[in-house]
């Protein structure tokens, strides 16, 4: 009997062993997801809602509306698209190039730096399945996975058997916690909890690397310099390494180059791989998407065919300049998410908001689409926290228009 | 000033730390607005001695201040995480947002995870409403 | 957890043989594997001497709320649905060994122990439990690999 799985777009994990039953495309239960899972499967609302200046309108009115902001605005900010498909990303990209608009995504202040250093081979990177196949030793640094991957211990990084591991975790791997806090993921790494002063992470990767080649690792929060050698010791030794680097490492440090160090300190005496422990479902594949247009991972301006990039077109710092004059959101939270005294600025200029449920920005918005859960009412492709491609079809049927068909027809209206 | 009614209130500095819970993020999922987002997200979890310094017992409301921003929210004992006087706990959310810098030296990354702020008992005081 | 030796402490430790067993370490170890109860030692039950154990023990085999015939206790308030459990338990493993063992869906779930629905862990079968029966061992595969302790045995 061939089950029909479906693919979970709660997480970066995109678990790809689902199964559902649903009636009248009302999903009733849902087998093997986690918690945040369930929830994400079973968001669906009733009826499709469009607003403009906080009155309901039709679907024609909103996006003319939509069409007529971006059209009216010198520079418009396209921001959002972690939970979008690469297909949508796509029609962005060529909505950003006809609108002359600045493009972003959440990556430019979370895990973009680490994406484009993977893409330029950088460092050395594995699959989610290799993992579960090969690694001994795992390392979880400023990552939670527990909490923000929930499946991720068990479907790959620790409990699995795998075909090079078949004697189970207990015998054959490590798994290691790196982090400022006690979290439920370093609960489960026991006695391989390593705690670290917050912003102490350089400090203790380059007391790593001297643990590493025998010397005596210093740092001065006073480490137990015995812990680092133990910890040393114990990497030097792997076969098969992984770190899953989460944003608790990357805000911690100024640039990436301790991490290249340490990688490639690592590969001096053993085997070590990196993943990022990307968040939203496919802010890797915009990372991806936007490099095979553009040659940039994110913060890009268009300008008449041109293509601009650095830091000053990312959201944050386009806002707190107050460069854009415009904003489409797409599947994103700005007004949440970012410092509030920098998403204040959003209120000084036309928004679009593009999202399957109200959020502060939505409620906030000039114009307001409610689009599809992509991944449970919307089809199409993205790319796992590892760099592999997954395809989904929708789970469920609804009358929400997805925001890929949204995209479209706003390019039609322009 | 008025030194007399700033020295009654105890007042404390510390470094919050901010982390995802699964259970914050389902209620996001489910409702932004809700009260159980509101409930798991607009809380700051603090050392139990610190608690003692601030006569705020848990379930109490304290406010957060620093020069970006004044949140009202709930104080609890932190628990698993382990406890350390001076360092706080709490899930990441539109409430630790008011009190992050807006500055970021040009990188357009704020600085997300190094907040200071001050605690004082909020007497009551309602939680933060999220809103603008 | 209690264990056998725990238990024969209560126990009047006079091997009188009342209970059928050779001796109250053997009725110790029989009440662990759920085979006798705490009323089948008569000189426990009704001496008023052995008041306090009696009461001691039979509190903990009192099958509190939400158990099952062998003390498997999930707090689904408390699970994440992170399916870490399903993964680590043997028995799961044994008969599941490239569904759930592997990390995937089950492939044979009729026969697991865990399993995750709605996400939060369900317990079924759970006379399979390596904790119970004849040749049990002290399994904590579903206890250490939890991140928030929502499985407990009582
Ligand atoms: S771990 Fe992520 S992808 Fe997997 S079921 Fe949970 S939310 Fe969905
Ligand atoms: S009946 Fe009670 S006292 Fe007698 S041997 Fe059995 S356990 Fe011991
Ligand atoms: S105690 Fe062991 S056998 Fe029993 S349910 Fe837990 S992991 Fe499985
Ligand atoms: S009982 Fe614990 S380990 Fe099992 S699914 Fe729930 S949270 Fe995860």
């Amino acid at each position: 009997m061939e089950k029909n799985y479906h693919v979970c777009t709660g997480c970066g994990l995109l678990c790809d062993d689902i199964e559902v039953e649903s009636e009248k495309n009302i999903i009733n239960k849902v087998y093997t997801a986690c918690r945040v899972g369930v929830a994400h499967m079973k968001e669906g609302k009733e009826e499709a809602i469009f607003r403009v200046d906080n009155k309901p309108v039709n679907e024609e009115t909103a996006i003319s509306e939509a069409a007529s902001i971006l059209k009216n605005a010198k520079n418009p900010l396209i921001f959002g698209l972690g939970t979008s498909t690469s297909e949508t990303h796509k029609l962005a990209i060529e909505l950003a190039r006809k609108t002359n608009a600045t493009l972003d995504d959440t990556s430019s202040f979370c895990l973009g730096s680490l994406v484009e250093a993977l893409i330029h081979n950088k460092i050395k990177t594995c699959t989610l399945d290799d993992v579960r196949n090969k690694a001994d030793v795992i390392i979880f640094w400023g990552a939670d996975p527990s909490d923000s991957h929930p499946r991720h211990l068990s479907k790959y990084s620790y409990f699995p058997r795998g075909s090079e591991k078949q004697r189970g975790w207990e015998e054959e791997r490590t798994a290691i916690a790196i982090d400022i806090r006690k979290s439920h993921t370093a609960k489960i790494c026991g006695n391989y909890f390593f705690q670290i002063p917050p912003g102490g992470d350089t400090e203790f990767i380059d007391a790593l690397i001297a643990g590493l080649s025998g010397k005596l690792p210093k740092t001065s929060y006073n480490y137990p310099p015995k812990k680092i050698l133990e910890l040393a010791n114990i990497l030097k030794g792997a076969k098969f390494g992984i770190v899953f680097a989460g944003l608790g490492l990357i805000y911690s440090l100024e640039n990436l180059e301790p991490l290249f160090r340490l990688m490639k300190a690592l590969n001096e005496k053993a085997n070590f791989h990196l993943v990022p422990m990307v968040g939203h479902y496919n802010m890797r594949g915009f990372n991806e998407n936007l490099f095979a247009e553009t040659g940039y991972v994110n913060s890009v301006k268009f300008e008449n065919d041109i293509v601009k990039h650095g830091p000053e077109y990312s959201i944050v710092e386009s806002l707190k300049a107050k460069t854009v004059d415009a904003a489409l959101i797409i599947g994103s939270d700005p007004l949440s998410s970012l410092p509030r005294s920098i998403a204040k600025n959003l209120f000084e200029i036309p928004v679009i908001s593009m999202d399957p449920c109200e959020t502060l920005t939505s409620r906030n918005a000039k114009v307001y689409i409610n689009t599809a859960i992509s991944g449970v009412e919307a089809g199409g492709t993205a790319t796992r926290m590892d760099g592999t491609k997954v395809s989904f079809k929708p789970v469920v049927e609804t009358n929400h228009p997805s925001d890929e068909a949204i995209l479209k027809k706003i390019m039609e209206a322009l | 000033m008025d030194f007399g009614s700033f020295l009654t209130v105890p007042e404390i500095k510390v470094k919050v730390v901010t982390y995802r819970d699964i259970f914050q993020d389902k209620a996001m999922i489910e409702n932004r607005f809700g009260e159980e987002y509101r409930d798991r997200s607009a809380v700051i979890k603090l050392d139990p001695a610190d608690l003692k310094q601030l006569s705020v017992k848990k379930g109490d409301t304290v406010i957060l201040k620093n020069s970006f921003g004044r949140v009202v929210v709930r104080a609890e004992e932190s628990g698993y995480e382990t406890s350390h006087r001076g360092i706080a706990y709490m899930p990441n959310s539109p409430w630790s947002n008011i009190l992050v810098s807006d500055e970021t030296g040009g990188t357009g990354v704020p600085k997300f995870k190094d907040i200071s702020v001050t605690v004082t008992s909020a007497k009551g005081e309602k939680v933060t409403e999220p809103g603008f | 957890m209690t264990n056998a030796m725990e238990l024969y402490q209560m126990l009047p430790k006079t091997n009188c043989k009342k209970c059928g067993k050779t001796s109250c370490m053997a009725f110790a170890v029989a009440l662990m594997a759920r085979e006798l109860t705490p009323d089948d030692c008569p000189p426990l039950k009704d001496e008023p001497k052995y008041r306090e154990g009696y009461e001691k023990i039979s509190g903990l085999f009192k099958p509190s709320e939400g158990a099952t015939e062998t003390g498997l206790v999930v707090h689904e308030d408390l699970c994440f649905g992170c399916g870490n459990c399903v993964v680590a338990c043997p028995v799961n493993v044994a008969n599941d060994p490239y569904g759930v063992g592997s990390g995937n869906a089950p492939k044979n779930i009729n026969k697991l122990i865990l399993t995750i629905e709605n996400g939060i862990v369900k317990a079924q079968n759970v006379g399979e439990c390596r904790r119970f029966g004849k040749n049990k061992i002290l399994c904590n595969g579903c206890i250490v690999t939890c991140p928030v302790e929502a499985i407990e045995f009582v």
